[in-house]
């Protein structure tokens, strides 16, 4: 052994060895393996957080499509609706329309009846001033007067005006 | 700015005092002579330390345990202290922790995609004990040699075992790299990087060597030891600490992905 070129002894290599594996046991075991255990952990709660963005994006992506796809909807739903309120309102329209002119052919017609009474109301009337006047005229050409009967009759037809010529 | 000057000013004054008591205090010689020191440096052969009161080992073997026993602590204290108070938007501290995992992690993962779990784990072990161990001549640490000198516990890795031993032991991990990945043809590709086990254990050792027998050449002559360590000493052991890291546990990395990646298979196409 002692032949051995710079002081080269086996005995020691191996108790470095030994040094070697009890500081890179303890090492690892100690230092390297905890401090990657966090490193990895570390990057596992990154990469869950990036995956939680992720599908909170594609879940806010997909919310947005369905509301895209409900508002392309709406407009259709609009122009229904839109449609079937002019719809309604034509036919309230139409309805009031034709109540309209009910109520105003129901005052037309009694407008009509009233006028239809007064005129007979005025007729009756006329009758029976015209009457009134008749006898108070004969009465007149019967008890009074000079003149001759037939034409007192006439002036007081005529409104009484012989009388006031005379 | 006064208080500056006045500090700057006591500094001075300070370095001036030490120096000319470690001057007055006489430099009695060393016992050995510069070519001696420097092949011991080299060879450990005149001293050695007892090693649990038996057998005399290189000092370089007692740094080894030493910088073992300095990262186990530290790993344990972190592990207690600061690991269950991690958070997920991290501090400065675990800031320099997760790099350091997430470094050598990386690396595996980046030139062994097929199988990485164990090279992580190595190159993080190997890589802290490099770097530690390079850094580890600046404490100076003192042990007393079997002949009763004391000596400064120099780098693990200026010593041939130990270079030898990581050297090798890196070899074999990325043998076993290849077993895992492709069973026997993975041993037919590990075994032709025959010269790797040699060519990583003499890399180190050089580089680690080459740094003691400056520091050593430098602090042999006391007048030298005087503002020069703080280049020769701090700057150099630094880069070459970081170098050596980088550099083993790359070529590691680089290998094992490279036996460990599984064979393709070329279908013959059938002639009609």
């Amino acid at each position: 052994m002692s032949n051995i070129p710079l002081n080269i002894d086996w005995q020691q290599i191996l108790l470095h060895w030994m040094n070697l594996a009890i500081l890179v046991g303890g090492l690892y075991f100690i230092l390297f393996k905890p401090v990657k255990q966090f490193m990895d952990k570390r990057q596992q709660h990154y990469k869950d957080l990036e995956d939680q963005a992720n599908g909170k994006l594609k879940e806010a992506e997909d919310i947005k499509d369905q509301y895209q796809a409900k508002l392309d909807g709406v407009e259709v739903e609009l122009h229904e609706a839109r449609a079937k309120v002019q719809q309604a309102v034509e036919k309230s329209t139409q309805e009031q329309l034709a109540q309209a002119k009910k109520q105003a052919q129901q005052i037309v017609d009694k407008a009509r009846i009233e006028a239809e009474h007064s005129k007979e109301k005025v007729m009756k009337e006329a009758q029976r001033e015209l009457k009134q006047l008749a006898t108070e005229a004969a009465e007149k050409i019967a008890f009074k007067s000079d003149v001759d009967p037939f034409d007192q009759f006439l002036n007081l037809a005529e409104g009484g005006k012989g009388n006031e010529i005379r | 700015m006064g208080k500056h000057k006045k500090g700057l000013a006591v500094c001075a004054v300070a370095i001036l005092l030490l120096l000319a008591a470690s001057l007055l205090a006489g430099y009695h010689g060393r016992a050995e002579s510069v070519q001696e020191a420097m092949r011991d440096a080299v060879l450990h052969s005149e001293n050695q330390i007892p090693f649990l009161g038996g057998k005399a080992v290189n000092p370089a073997l007692i740094s080894a345990f030493t910088v073992t026993a300095i990262l186990l602590v530290l790993a344990a204290l972190i592990r207690i202290f600061a690991i269950p108070r991690f958070k997920l938007i991290p501090g400065k501290f675990q800031l320099v922790i997760e790099e350091a995992v997430g470094l050598f992690d990386n690396m595996a993962k980046q030139n062994s995609p097929h199988r990485n779990g164990f090279l992580g784990a190595y190159i993080f072990g190997a890589g802290a004990y490099i770097f530690v161990g390079t850094l580890f001549e600046l404490l100076g640490l003192q042990a007393t040699t079997t002949h009763g000198q004391p000596i400064t516990l120099p780098a693990p890795l200026s010593d041939v075992n130990a270079a030898i031993g990581l050297g090798v032991l890196s070899y074999l991990v990325i043998l076993s790299g290849g077993i895992a990945g492709n069973g026997a043809g993975g041993i037919g590709k590990t075994l032709k990087e025959f010269s790797l086990p040699i060519s990583m254990s003499f890399r180190l050792f050089g580089a680690l060597l080459s740094g003691l027998l400056v520091t050593e050449l430098v602090y042999y002559y006391l007048h030298l030891s005087f503002v020069l360590p703080v280049i020769v000493g701090v700057l150099f052991t630094l880069l070459h600490a970081i170098i050596q890291t980088y550099v083993l546990t790359m070529l590691t990395a680089l290998y094992y992905g490279e036996v460990s990646e599984p064979a393709h298979k070329v279908k013959k196409a059938k002639a009609n």
